[in-house]
């Protein structure tokens, strides 16, 4: 404890329940709630780490509030009377306790327990979930950068990313990218939140410290390239731009564009990879019948795994003919012939054929794609480069289940044998995966968790490097066994009674840190919350600018210009 | 106010709350109320105790002398300071000095009859309150069938001049502070002790 620390208040009463009350020496106005305080008994054995979750006025008579005191006596009675009468309890939520060890005063005693740490004959003092709490009238103050660096991880130390910093001091924040990449993540918001942008950063982040390899399933086109914001019209530096030899920027569809750019290279689904649980997960988007899995699956029996979808695709619909009676019978080639000679229901297969025109029609699916791009894409993760999907103009919900079930389908089955390589051969240890998904609850809703690949890797392939990192606006229509999964969750401002308690839901306190997420700046503000974080805690996150990368790269990373810039500075 | 401690009258009755004496009506000073006063009871063991009451009794002589028409005014004079019947105060008891040692506690013994009692000095004013912790606030404000507000402001307004004078102006804060402090949850009485204290002191800023 040094002289400049200055206690805001005692503690006066509460528990872990409810959390501890705070009777306030400062004004009010000094301290905000989501603030990070710490209570130091003079005695005893514990710190407590904790976080400002209330804010009450009181008064030791409800009549001293009510009355104007000020108009009755002088100022300084009045001062002197309010000081005493009126008073601000804060209320405050305990996270964690840490073992503070002798008084460094006491030397002696302090270098023997030092002494003992340094021998491993005791354990280094590290936080652990509250247990206990304070005594009456132990000291409270706001965290120095030093109790943040203690709990959260010092911003200087290899692998761990400053998100942003404490609200009210500007104290850094950091989260530790080793331990975010083992869990499945999310970043949630209402829109215009910053989402967008604080999930840029994330990736910058994981990139820059080589933290796991990234594939981003960008639907709208906004993390590769460099975009322009819907609200400021300002330049936003794509992660392309600064890592141009570690992003691969991948275009869905031969010859795709990407905001007038060509990408790196082009995705084309070969038609063989399509697997009737593709399509069964495009049962709402395209409104398909019961009998649709019994049509897909005959088709399958008839055609082989490899080519049902591509005869399927041939047939005609309705075609007929006239057979040698003069009678008029389907055509040899058509849906109806075939679902005759496969004992389906004809009505069934020429619905389903109608329906599934929109999926023959997908430009991007071809049967003799000019590369293997999805082979590419999974060669290019795992030696450690990161991909940005774009999708162009196939914005529709449709394209993005499609082509992002299939690909994530095909990287879970590679990076599962690259586990086992490794558990039962020995082979290299598989590198870590981070898979963004925008607008997961399209993937991850109660409907569709059990048929995308997205919901089984939330749920089980931690085990096998690879995770989510899901962002959303709406996470209550995610499934709750998907968000329970989830280690790390930071979330932007949110206005709905579900997605607020959708984001907080198997967290201790989430009653108090309910309103807290309420109450967040619908701009640069965030709450880290969940197993990646040690306790939750607001912060304002980081812009995400030209100071951001100087940060991040240093000066000469951050001046790395794109492309088209450095076009206009030739004065084309 | 006084530089020395002053002969002002002498004990008639006593007990560990408090005291009575009496005093003649043309003595200089007479004893104002609210102010601090000592009794000795031995040479190193003195009470002390705040005025928190004087009257003057009534006798036969005045009883008939009120219903007369005409009173020349020499009688009246004569009558007051020749009265056989003195003029009283009443103390409460608020602590005690003993082996040059000042408590804010009762005292442990009684003053006896004829003890004489003197008007604290301003030195000893000081002495006497800037002891403890302002304890002896509790002897008065127990007492709610005084006037409590009354007493404490007359206290105040002497005893902060006494302080002013010695330098320490920050008594009064540290004594209000400790007063609200004590009746805090008492509303009534704090806010009649608040609005006395506002008469003493009407526009006390801050700095004074």
């Amino acid at each position: 404890m040094t002289e400049e620390m200055q206690y805001i208040g005692k503690i006066v009463g509460g528990g872990l329940k409810h959390g501890l009350a705070v009777r306030l020496n400062v004004p009010a106005s000094e301290v905000q709630e989501g603030a990070f305080v710490i209570a130091e008994p003079s005695q005893g054995e514990w710190l407590f780490y904790g976080l400002v979750t209330d804010l009450e006025l009181g008064a030791t008579d409800p009549r001293f509030a009510d009355e104007p005191i000020e108009k009755r006596f002088s100022e300084t009675l009045s001062k002197a009377l309010h000081g005493q009468t009126l008073y601000t309890n804060l209320e405050m939520l305990p996270a964690l306790m840490m073992a503070r060890g002798p008084d460094p005063s006491n030397k002696t005693e302090y270098d023997q327990w030092k002494k003992a740490i340094d021998a491993g004959l005791a354990d280094e003092p590290r936080p652990v979930p509250v247990k206990t709490i304070p005594p009456h009238h132990s000291p409270v103050r706001l965290a120095q950068p030093g109790d943040i660096a203690e709990i959260f991880g010092k911003a200087d130390k290899k692998g761990n990313f400053v998100i942003g910093y404490t609200r009210e001091q500007g104290h850094p924040v950091v989260i530790n990218l080793e331990k975010f990449v083992q869990r499945s993540s999310g970043v949630f918001g209402a829109t215009g939140t910053g989402k967008s942008f604080l999930t840029r950063m994330v990736l910058a982040g994981l990139i820059h410290y080589n933290a796991a390899s990234v594939l981003v399933f960008d639907m709208h086109n906004e993390y590769g390239l460099d975009d322009i914001a819907s609200d400021t019209r300002e330049k936003v530096t794509g992660l392309k731009t600064k890592f141009p030899a570690k992003v691969r920027v991948v275009g869905l569809g031969g010859g795709a564009l990407i905001r007038g750019q060509t990408p790196d290279f082009n995705l084309e689904i070969p038609s063989y990879e399509i697997q009737p649980a593709d399509i069964e997960m495009l049962t709402r988007e395209l409104n398909l019948k019961e009998t649709t899995p019994t049509t897909l699956e005959a088709l399958v029996n008839t055609f082989g795994r490899k080519e049902w979808f591509r005869q399927f695709r041939e047939m005609k619909s309705g075609a007929m003919v006239e057979n040698e009676d003069g009678k008029r019978v389907p055509a040899p080639d058509s849906v109806d012939a075939w679902a005759d000679s496969a004992g389906v229901n004809p009505m069934a297969a020429r619905g389903l054929h109608s329906k599934l025109g929109r999926v023959f029609r997908a430009p991007y699916i071809q049967d003799k794609p000019a590369a293997d791009g999805i082979k590419e894409i999974v060669k290019l993760l795992q030696a450690g480069q990161h991909v940005v999907l774009s999708f162009g103009k196939f914005e529709s919900d449709l394209d993005y289940l499609l082509v992002s079930n299939i690909l994530t389908r095909k990287i879970k089955q590679v990076w599962e044998e690259m586990t086992n390589e490794f558990r039962v051969e020995g082979k290299g240890e598989p590198r870590p995966l981070v898979i963004a998904v925008e607008e997961a609850h399209k993937l991850l809703n109660r409907e569709m968790a059990a048929q995308t690949t997205f919901s089984t890797i939330a749920r089980e392939l931690r085990k096998y490097y690879v995770t989510l990192l899901i962002i959303d606006q709406r996470p209550s229509q995610i499934y709750d066994e998907v968000m329970s999964q989830l280690g790390t969750r930071i979330s932007g401002w949110l206005g709905d009674d579900d997605d607020i308690r959708a984001v907080l839901s198997g967290l201790a306190g989430r009653d108090s840190l309910r309103g807290m997420l309420a109450r967040l700046q619908p701009k640069e503000e965030v709450m880290m919350m969940g197993w990646g974080v040690p306790m939750p805690l607001p912060v304002r996150s980081r812009r995400y600018d030209d100071t951001f990368w100087e940060e991040l790269l240093g000066k000469k990373g951050a001046r790395r210009k794109s492309a088209d810039d450095e076009i206009k500075e030739l004065g084309y | 106010m006084a530089k020395e401690s002053i002969k002002v009258g002498r004990l008639l009755r006593s007990g560990i709350q408090g005291f009575d004496a009496g005093f003649s009506s043309y003595q200089n000073p007479i004893p104002e109320f609210g102010t601090l006063v000592r009794a000795e009871i031995e040479p190193d063991f003195e009470v002390f105790g705040v005025i928190h009451n004087i009257n003057v009794e009534d006798d036969g002589l005045v009883r008939q002398m009120v219903t007369t028409e005409q009173v020349d005014q020499r009688t009246v004079s004569d009558n007051r300071s020749n009265r056989n019947i003195p003029m009283e105060i009443g103390v409460l008891s608020v602590g005690y000095k003993k082996n040059g040692q000042i408590k804010h506690l009762l005292p442990p013994q009684i003053p006896q009859s004829m003890t004489t009692i003197f008007l604290c000095s301003d030195e000893e004013i000081c002495a006497f309150t800037d002891a403890g912790r302002f304890g002896y606030f509790r002897h008065i404000l127990r007492n709610q069938d005084l006037p409590v507000s009354e007493i404490i402001a007359a206290h105040f307004e002497q005893v902060s001049q006494a302080q002013a004078a010695g330098g320490n102006d920050q008594w009064k804060h540290q004594a209000i502070d400790k007063l609200i402090s004590s009746l805090r949850d008492d509303y009534p009485t704090l806010m009649m002790v608040m609005d006395a204290l506002s008469d003493v002191f009407p526009d006390w800023q801050a700095e004074d």
